[in-house]
């Protein structure tokens, strides 16, 4: 029986690795399937010792030849690998990782979301005579071997908020967290909480969360993985993937194919290398600590050795955040460094014992460690131009700022407060003593004053029909916008997308994009316009100070094609990425303003624009001025600059996050379509949400969503009503209002520390 | 002296589309016009198809869609577009579209500048006080301060019960409201401060601003205006004289129009009334040449039972009533004058080619609106059809119509069931009011409706209203 068995597991081997490698003619594999189906042509007659004799060789051979296999595995081969149902699984992990477990929020299909699995488990050791038991929370995405209602990892917006009470409860119960990422990317729906909103405010929650955070990354698909994978420490399976997209999706975006139309192979496989998503490019460009190496061609559920490593790995990486805040660690630290790996290696994890919860000092230190790493990343990965000269004079200009701010804020602020209230009281008592002597002469000069004249007085009179105000100019209403739309200079008739239901009339271009703002005088629709018509109609005229102008777009996986498409880009624009920074008033309020133009390739974030948003962030923090996202329009993420752009999300919320605890105010406004990352990370974060009324809101565009989902949405699906609808955003502004709107959300909303409060 | 010959777009209907096609024929002046469906029997249809044939008449979904108008322009060859009034005469962005597309046209009004700046009522307001012109007493910008706010509203009832007003009524507004939003209406001194915060907020939470006007509303006072002509060279301009529009339905729509505007030598008046109607035509003067007018306008004037007057507002267009003003004057002693037919001239680039000298304004003049509505029932419109409709022609009368007096006729209830406008003229008021008389008395016209209910009109209104015309 047993011979039986092993030929078993042999003919699983070799289907497992036809999966993987698909149907490309494979020597390797042509050689195993010819040696195999050999011995069970011939199987029967031999007698058992030959068999087994035969069966032994193969298995040597099947060994031998998987290592070869998996020397020359492309990034798509790992795709398929981490996607194929025998790939482990979570479930697989909790039951050889930890020693106890039990599931939390739901179980199996009973569950809000059975594609997020939750988790209380424990690591038991024995450290000398001593028995530990350690508790941390488990979280991460099941694909359950391919059982359907998993939804392949897929997790929903309920899901993703799940995750984020059980990471609250262990910030309540001071444990740590470890993170297991097996998800091809976020299931793209608005319902509430959304998509991308719940990203934003797990990412939110996470980057200020004070217990360690561990993460695995198996499978880690863009939104998705970002969900729950803001770690301390980010461990990565040798054949995972870390992308910024799928490379179907990134093939359907570069082959420009339509919904329903096939990709081309080659080209899926193009972009899989492009992207560079594979554990070693992504160890390489640091956005992840450690490459944990799996059993060749990928680690199934019966590979016990690697689950002992990876619960070896998981031990060390907790223990090393722990110790990195906390004192008395000398020894145990010098023990778990990785710097020499021999020294490593001799180092049972296991026998270390570090104490997982800690005091309230270092759990602050935790947060702002995990800061200062997040924001050291992707920095090779944008240009900066700025010469020696001009980053010295930033550095101290930095200083001066902060020095300034200390001063004005901390110092003097408190004692100003006194002074002022010391101020007020005296000027009242005064006006007491004041009235007191005046009284009597008043009386008498009420007596001389003879009343009664039912005449109106001429000043009186006057004060009625006088022009009020001379100096305001006669023209009281004469407005026109600063900023023209091009478009506003055409002859032609307009036809409002609303005529057939609204019965709106043709309007003359150079009115609506004019005078109306390009807002249809009869329903009110919002024709998309340009940012630049915001700089010069919102700001304060000649307000806007430009800042990190130098910091440019680049092109950090030497995608090919691409660098030819910045400049277009760059050269089409005049901008040098697709983030503005800049200063500017309205009326006479300093604030600062990060804007996403539409232009230059779609809105689209990658390293420099992420460095160039926290750099504003990190200036309106210093000069304590409030902070305006305004995004003019964003398609999501940069897909050319793969984790370089995605690795943007987590730092620019962590930087948001840090800015709005320190007391500032964060607005956000969208324009024209908001989409994907950036919406479900730094810009869905904020407390105060606004859109013009042209503005779509959204995850994923319609085309994704049938793609991933099969869900046919209506077309106003993405509309900013039904954004404000869901909870998304707090309120809609007609684009003739913006102005008006933001001076308003200045006085009124967020933010104890802002300079002119 | 003209290079090519022009062809007028009469973007308009019914009887100033007849004034202006006959302005356009006795210039020489090639013409088109435009109709509704609804409008298919219209006298201007008629009077189109009879003095330029099919090719002078296009038919189009609405006289709203300006893109349409501007389509009819470019297949006929249109070169100017007479806008008359209402639809577009006062929309400045009309004008500004016809004269800076691709292919420009002559607009026959007043430059779109002039429309947009004396269009605004708080703009002519500001502009009337900064050359010492009276206006309507009130605030002239938004005002945010409670106390003067206030202060304002009991200024305005004490300016009320001088000027000898029975009923006292001050009107908050909203300054960014329009449409009738945001208007509250204030009797009392003592209930103002609760309605001023109540519109306060509405009009923060409504239009994001908190401004508001302190206007009020007057009753019993008497309605004038005068007429002004300016060429396109902004430098000459000159006055027709002054009108009468007292007479007015309970919607505050006008009835009867007198030219001139008093007449104190027939009717004692409680103040200098030769005076005032001196003091309006020079103040209006003062503002034309300011901004340079250059078409026919008229400046409205509110005069107080204690004969003051105050600047209204100023209509940048033709009037209804242009004809009592164009009936008693005169160019040179030739009359009556054609004012339409010289807003035409004058848009087309003529000089004016006289001076205030050489205008006389003699005798008196009086115009009846005459419309199918209920006087009794609010001035409720009546729908029908009109079964005969005549008078005796007199060289002391002239009437416009687009109703035919030989067909029966279908009264569309898409426009407004104004009928006919007759203008009668004498050498004195007394000798103008007996042949209004004259003429209402002879007027024929008798209609059903659907339901076989009589025709109602306003005749009976216009006689009784004869008698006491221009007394103040």
């Amino acid at each position: 029986m047993e011979i039986e068995k092993q030929i078993q597991r042999l003919q699983d081997r070799l289907s497992y690795i036809r999966d993987i490698f698909g149907p490309k003619d494979n020597p390797n594999r042509q050689l195993l399937e010819a040696r195999l189906g050999e011995f069970l042509a011939r199987g029967n007659g031999l007698s058992l010792a030959e068999q087994v004799r035969q069966v032994t060789q193969l298995e040597d051979l099947f060994r031998f030849l998987e290592k070869k296999l998996d020397a020359e595995l492309t990034p798509m081969d790992r795709v398929r690998i981490v996607r194929h149902p025998q790939r482990m699984c979570l479930k697989d992990i909790l039951e050889n990782v930890y020693d106890n477990y039990s599931e939390i929020g739901g179980q199996d299909e009973y569950s809000i979301d059975p594609s997020m699995l939750i988790a209380r488990a424990y690591i038991s050791r024995r450290v000398g005579k001593k028995v530990h038991n350690q508790p941390v929370m488990v979280i991460g995405q099941e694909k359950g071997h391919g059982q359907e209602f998993r939804n392949g990892g897929s997790v929903k917006p309920w899901g993703n908020d799940k995750a984020l009470k059980y990471m609250r409860v262990a910030q309540t119960e001071n444990i740590p967290i470890h993170a297991f990422i097996f998800t091809p990317g976020a299931y793209p729906v608005e319902d509430y909480p959304g998509a991308a909103q719940q990203i934003a405010r797990n990412l939110y929650e996470m980057a200020g969360l004070t217990v360690p955070i561990v993460a695995v990354f198996s499978e880690g698909g863009s939104g998705g993985a970002e969900a729950i994978g803001l770690a301390d420490y980010r461990l990565m399976l040798s054949h995972g993937y870390y992308s910024v997209i799928s490379p179907e999706g990134a093939a359907a975006i570069e082959g420009k194919t339509r919904q329903g139309q096939r990709v081309a192979p080659e080209l899926i496989e193009a972009c899989a290398r492009q992207l560079k998503m594979t554990a070693a490019d992504n160890k390489a460009m640091g956005y992840v600590d450690q490459v944990i190496q799996e059993p060749p061609l990928g680690a199934r559920p019966d590979d016990y050795e690697f689950f002992k490593l990876l619960r070896g790995e998981l031990i060390r990486a907790t223990n090393q955040v722990i110790l990195s805040v906390r004192g008395l660690k000398f020894f145990r630290a010098m023990a778990l460094s990785r710097k020499s790996k021999a020294a490593a290696a001799a180092v049972d994890p296991e026998s270390v014992f570090v104490r997982w919860s800690i005091g309230s000092g270092p759990r602050e230190l935790l947060a702002w460690r995990r800061w200062i790493k997040f924001r050291g990343l992707a920095q090779a990965a944008y240009l900066d131009r700025r010469t020696t000269a001009q980053k010295i004079f930033s550095i101290g200009q930095d200083l001066a700022w902060s020095l300034n701010s200390f001063f004005r804020y901390e110092f003097l602020g408190k004692h100003r407060k006194k002074l002022e209230r010391f101020v007020e009281e005296m000027e009242a008592e005064a006006r007491v003593v004041k009235d007191k002597v005046a009284a009597p002469v008043v009386k008498i000069g009420r007596r001389l004053g003879v009343g009664g004249n039912s005449q109106l007085a001429e000043a009186e009179r006057d004060s009625l029909t006088k022009l009020s105000n001379p100096e305001a100019g006669t023209c009281l209403t004469d407005e026109s916008w600063a900023y023209l739309s091009p478009r506003a200079r055409t002859d032609r008739a307009v036809t409002c997308p609303n005529a057939a239901t609204h019965g709106c009339l043709d309007l003359w271009a150079p009115d609506l994009f004019g005078d109306f703002a390009g807002v249809c005088s009869h329903c009110g629709h919002h024709f998309p316009m340009e940012y630049e018509w915001y700089l010069y109609n919102v700001f304060d005229q000649a307000s806007i100070h430009e800042f990190n102008r130098e910091i440019e777009a680049g092109n950090p996986l030497s995608y090919p094609g691409f660098d030819q498409k910045l400049a277009e880009a760059k050269e089409k624009t005049g901008l040098k990425s697709a983030c503005m920074t800049f200063e500017a008033r309205i009326n006479g309020l300093n604030l600062v303003v990060a804007l996403l133009a539409a232009p230059f390739r779609g809105g689209t974030v990658g390293a420099a624009e992420g460095e160039k948003f926290i750099r504003a962030v990190e200036r309106a923090k210093k000069k304590h001025y409030p902070l305006l996202a305004y995004v003019h329009g964003t398609a999501g993420i940069r897909i050319q600059e793969g984790v370089n752009g995605v690795i943007q999300m987590p730092r620019c919320t962590m930087a948001v996050r840090n800015y709005i605890e320190a007391g500032g105010l964060y607005l956000v406004l969208y324009d024209t379509n908001s989409y994907a990352g950036p919406v479900a990370s730094f810009l869905g974060c904020s407390p105060y949400q606004f859109a013009i009324r042209s503005a779509n809101i959204g995850f994923a565009g319609p085309g994704v969503i049938k793609e991933t989902t099969g869900i046919d949405i209506p077309p106003d699906y993405h509309l900013a009503h039904q954004a404000l609808t869901r909870g998304h955003i707090q309120g809609i502004w007609d684009r003739r209002e913006a102005r008006k709107n933001i001076y308003q959300a200045l006085l009124t909303m967020g933010g104890r520390n802002l300079y002119y409060r | 002296m003209k290079a090519k010959r022009h062809k007028v777009l009469v973007a308009n209907r019914g009887e100033i589309a007849i004034r202006i096609v006959n302005a356009c024929l006795k210039l020489g002046l090639d013409f088109v016009c435009v109709h509704t469906r609804e409008d298919h029997a219209s006298g201007h249809v008629r009077l189109a198809r009879e003095m330029g044939g099919e090719k002078s008449l296009y038919r189009v979904a609405s006289y709203h869609d300006a893109s349409e108008l501007l389509a009819v322009a470019d297949a006929a060859g249109a070169t100017a577009v007479h806008p008359g009034y209402g639809f577009f005469a006062e929309d400045f962005r009309f004008a500004r579209r016809v004269v800076t597309r691709d292919r420009p046209l002559t607009w026959i009004g007043p430059s779109w500048r002039v429309i947009r700046e004396l269009g605004d009522k708080i703009n002519t307001k500001r502009l009337a006080r900064r050359l010492n012109v009276p206006t309507v007493p009130g605030s002239d910008r938004p005002i945010y301060d409670e106390l003067e706010a206030e202060d304002m509203a009991a200024k305005l009832f004490a300016f009320q019960s001088e000027q000898g007003f029975d009923q006292h009524v001050v009107l908050v507004k909203a300054s960014a409201g329009g449409g009738g939003m945001g208007i509250e209406e204030v009797e009392r001194i003592d209930v103002f401060k609760s309605v001023y915060r109540r519109l306060r907020n509405y009009a923060k939470r409504q239009f994001l601003d908190e401004g508001v006007l302190i206007e009020q509303r007057l009753f019993g006072f008497n309605h004038l205006e005068v007429q002004i002509l300016g060429d396109t060279s902004g430098k000459n301009v000159v006055h027709f004289g002054t009108r009468n529009c007292s007479v007015q339905s309970a919607g505050r729509q006008k009835r009867i129009e007198v030219a001139p505007g008093f007449a104190p030598a027939e009717i004692n008046y409680r103040f200098d009334a030769a005076r005032v109607l001196n003091d309006i035509t020079e103040y209006s003067l003062r503002i034309a040449r300011e901004v340079c007018y250059d078409s026919v306008g008229t400046w409205e004037w509110i005069v107080t039972p204690k004969g003051e007057p105050f600047l209204m507002e100023v209509n940048t267009r033709i009037q209804v009533e242009n004809g009592v003003s164009g009936a008693i004057a005169a160019i040179g002693g030739i009359g009556p004058v054609d004012l339409v037919a010289e807003q035409i001239r004058v848009a087309l680039g003529e000089p004016l080619g006289y001076d205030q000298g050489r205008i006389g304004l003699k005798g008196a003049s009086i115009e009846y609106r005459i419309i199918a509505e209920d006087p009794d029932n609010r001035f409720a419109p009546w729908v029908g059809r009109i079964e005969r409709f005549d008078w005796r022609r007199e060289p002391w009368l002239t009437v416009h119509s687009h109703v035919p007096t030989d067909t029966p006729y279908e009264i569309p209830t898409e426009y407004d069931p104004n009928l006919a406008l007759a203008i009668v003229t004498g050498q004195d008021l007394a000798e103008a009011k007996a042949r209004g008389l004259a003429f209402l008395d002879g007027l024929v016209l008798a209609g059903r409706n659907a339901g076989g209910g009589e025709l109602k009109s306003n005749v009976d209104f216009l006689r009784k209203k004869t008698d006491t015309l221009l007394v103040f």
